[in-house]
C-alpha cells in the first residue's frame, strides 16, 4: 500500500488525538505526537542500532513470543520505515544509567535522547474513525487454561506461529518445548560459571578434578580451599548432568501434531460478548488448513456450535478445508481445557450429535478469541462526543449506515464492530465517499444549494444516541459490581 | 469550510479510506496510536478467503 508514499496523505504514526473542537466542516484538533527519540526525516531503517543495542525486551507484535531491542521497529517492513526508542525499556531513560551505544552507531545521527513529545494542530472538515478492534483476554475464561496451561495459545499467537518470518520460523513447536532452549540458557551460563571456578583451582593445584576428589573422599585433602572446590566440583556434576538431558529434549522437538481450535472464546457467551465475532470461524479454518500444508500428518480438530461462513466464497472454503484438507468439524461447545502429564491439553467437550460427554488429547489448542472495541474507544467516544452502542463500538445510524451521531464523523471496519477485511475495505471506502460527499454538501451549501437536511432528519429519527451511550454505560457499571 | 479529512487509526481500514480520499484529491492526516500503520493485519500470516499473504 502506497500510503506511506501518497503526496496527499500526511502521516502522523505514533500519536494520539487528545482533543477536538468545532464542528463539521471546521473541526480543530490536537494531535500529541509522542516522541521517538529517533529523528524521522534522518533515520534510514538501516538497523544498526538494534543490533547494538543491549537491552532485551518481549516483542509485542509477536505477542510476546519473541523478542526485540529497546531500539526497535514494529516490524520488519513497518510504514514509516524509521526506528524508535521504547523509552519505558531503554538504559538511558529507565534506570539513568549511561549507555549511549546506538547514538554512537547511528552514522545519520537520528538519535536524540532529548527529543520531545509534539503537539500538532490540525484543521479538517471530516473524520473518520478506523481505530479497529482488540482481543479479547482469554484468562477471564479460567476453565480454558490459557496463561495456566503452556500449550493453550491464542488464534493471534498461532498466527504468528505459522508465520515464515514469525519466532518459530513457520514452525508449530509446542510453547511448553520452546521453553527448554531457554533453560537450555540459563543451564549454559551457569556451567560456564561453575566450571571457570572449578579450572581456577584445577590449575592452582595443578590437578584435575577427579584426581583431587578421590583424595578428598579418602580424607588424604582437607581444609580452607579444598573444601570450597569439593563444594564447587559436587554442585557442577549435577548441572552438568541436567544440561545433557535438557539438550538432548531440545534437540528432539518435535512439531505439534494434533491441533484443536476452540470457538468462541468470548463471544457469543453472555458472560463476556453476547455478539458473534464475524471473523473467527473463517480464521480457524483458514490457520487449520495452513497447519496441514505445513504438516500433513497433523490431525487438526475444529470444536464449534456452528460455522459461520457468510461470505462469498466462504462456504466452498470450509467445505474444501473438510473435504480436501482433512479437517475434522465437532459441533459442541467446549467445557473445560485440563493438561496431562506430558503438558498436552485435554479437551473436554459435549459431541452434540452423540449426545456424549467426550475427551480429545491434542499437542495444542488454539482458542478463537472474541473481537472487541478497542482500549481507545470510550476516550475518542467521550472526546469527540461519539455515543457508543451497547457493544461498545461506535454508534451509527441505520441510514446512512456509516455516519455516527455527530454530524461530519464517520467510522469503518472493526472500530464499527466486528468484521473481516473485505469487510473492512468497503466499509473504509463508504466511508470516504461519505466523508467526501459531506464535505462537498457543506461547500455547496455555503455556495447557498442547501443539503445534508436529509441526514440531519435521519439523525432526528433514530434519535437513540444518548440511549445507546447511557446502555453502554450502564452495563459497564454493572461489570462493575 | 474546511476540506481536509482526520482519519484516526492506520489498519486495513484506515489505510483504506485515506487513499481513496486522497485519490479524489482530499487532504488526508492519518493517525496511527502505534509507530508503524498496518494494524491487525500486519501480524496475519496470510488472510482467508483466498489464503494470500496478507502484506
Ligand atoms: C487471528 C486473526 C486472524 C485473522 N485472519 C483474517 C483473514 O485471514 N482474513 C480476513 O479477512 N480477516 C482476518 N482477521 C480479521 C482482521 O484482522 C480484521 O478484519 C481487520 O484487521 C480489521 O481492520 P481495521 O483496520 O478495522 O482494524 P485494526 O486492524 O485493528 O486497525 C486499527 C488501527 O488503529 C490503530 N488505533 C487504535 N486506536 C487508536 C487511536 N486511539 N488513535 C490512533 N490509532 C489507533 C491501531 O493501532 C491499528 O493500527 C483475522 C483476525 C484475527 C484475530
Ligand atoms: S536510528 Fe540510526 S542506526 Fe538506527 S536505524 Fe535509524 S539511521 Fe540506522
Ligand atoms: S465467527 Fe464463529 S467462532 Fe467467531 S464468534 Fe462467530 S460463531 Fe463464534
Amino acid at each position: 500500500m502506497d500510503v506511506g508514499r501518497h503526496p496527499k496523505i500526511r502521516l502522523l504514526a505514533y500519536s494520539e488525538v487528545e482533543g477536538v473542537e468545532g464542528e463539521m466542516g471546521n473541526f480543530r484538533i490536537r494531535v500529541r505526537k509522542k516522541a521517538r527519540y529517533v529523528d524521522e526525516n534522518k533515520c534510514t531503517g538501516c538497523g544498526s542500532c538494534a543490533e547494538k543495542c543491549p537491552t532485551v525486551v518481549c516483542d509485542a507484535y509477536n505477542v510476546g513470543l519473541a523478542k526485540r531491542k529497546a531500539i526497535y521497529k514494529y516490524f520488519a517492513q513497518g510504514i514509516p520505515s524509521v526506528y524508535t526508542i521504547d523509552a519505558a525499556h531503554c538504559r538511558n531513560f529507565e534506570t539513568g544509567k549511561k549507555c549511549g551505544l546506538c547514538s554512537r552507531i547511528c552514522q545519520a545521527g537520528a538519535i536524540d535522547y532529548q527529543q520531545e513529545d509534539r503537539i500538532v494542530e490540525l484543521d479538517v472538515g471530516a473524520i473518520i474513525l478506523a481505530t479497529g478492534y482488540e482481543l479479547f483476554d482469554a484468562r477471564k475464561v479460567p476453565e480454558y487454561g490459557y496463561g495456566r496451561l503452556p500449550n493453550v495459545v491464542t488464534s493471534l499467537e498461532f498466527e504468528r506461529f505459522l508465520s515464515a518470518s514469525g519466532p518459530t520460523g513457520g514452525h508449530v513447536y509446542k510453547p511448553s518445548d520452546l521453553a527448554v532452549s531457554e533453560v537450555l540458557a540459563t543451564l549454559e551460563k551457569q556451567m560456564r560459571t561453575s566450571s571457570r571456578e572449578i579450572e581456577r583451582f584445577e590449575k592452582t593445584f595443578e590437578m584435575s578434578s577427579e584426581r583431587f576428589i578421590e583424595k578428598f573422599n579418602s580424607g588424604e585433602l582437607t581444609g580452607g580451599h579444598y573444601d570450597e572446590w569439593a563444594g564447587q566440583y559436587r554442585s557442577f556434576l549435577p548441572l552438568k548432568e541436567k544440561f545433557k538431558r535438557t539438550k538432548e529434549r531440545a534437540e528432539s522437538l518435535k512439531t505439534a501434531h494434533r491441533l484443536a481450535f476452540i470457538q468462541c472464546v468470548g463471544s457469543r457467551d453472555s458472560r463476556f460478548n453476547g455478539h458473534c465475532s464475524a471473523f473467527c470461524c473463517m480464521h480457524s479454518i483458514k490457520e487449520a488448513v495452513i497447519a496441514r500444508e505445513h504438516d500433513p500428518e497433523s490431525e487438526v480438530h475444529i470444536f464449534g456450535m456452528d460455522i459461520r461462513a457468510v461470505g462469498k466464497n466462504f462456504e466452498e472454503y470450509r467445505n474444501r478445508a473438510e473435504g480436501e484438507a482433512g479437517i475434522k468439524f465437532i459441533r459442541s461447545r467446549v467445557a473445560e481445557v485440563t493438561e496431562n502429564d506430558s503438558h498436552n491439553p485435554v479437551i473436554w467437550y459435549e459431541d452434540t450429535k452423540a449426545r456424549q460427554v467426550r475427551s480429545m488429547e491434542v499437542d495444542m489448542a488454539i482458542l478463537a478469541v472474541a473481537c472487541e472495541p478497542g482500549p481507545s474507544a470510550r476516550r475518542l467516544s467521550e472526546l469527540l462526543g461519539v455515543p457508543l452502542n451497547e457493544f461498545g463500538f461506535y454508534a451509527t445510524l441505520t441510514v446512512p449506515p456509516l455516519d455516527t451521531f455527530r454530524p461530519g464523523v464517520f467510522a469503518c471496519g472493526c472500530a464499527h464492530g466486528p468484521m473481516d477485511i473485505p469487510e473492512s475495505v468497503a466499509q473504509a471506502s463508504s466511508a470516504a465517499a461519505r466523508a467526501a460527499s459531506a464535505l462537498m454538501g457543506a461547500r455547496s451549501k455555503e455556495q447557498g444549494a442547501g443539503s445534508g437536511e436529509q441526514d440531519a432528519e435521519s439523525r432526528k429519527q433514530v434519535a437513540g444516541s444518548e440511549d445507546h451511550g447511557a446502555k453502554a454505560k450502564k452495563r459497564e457499571a454493572g461489570k462493575g459490581e | 469550510m474546511n476540506r481536509d479529512v482526520l482519519v484516526i487509526g492506520g489498519g486495513i481500514a484506515g489505510m483504506q479510506a485515506s487513499l481513496d480520499l486522497a485519490e479524489m484529491g482530499f487532504t488526508v492526516h492519518l493517525v496511527e496510536r502505534l509507530p508503524t500503520i498496518g494494524g491487525k493485519m500486519a501480524q496475519l500470516d496470510k488472510t482467508f478467503p483466498t489464503n494470500d499473504c496478507a502484506l
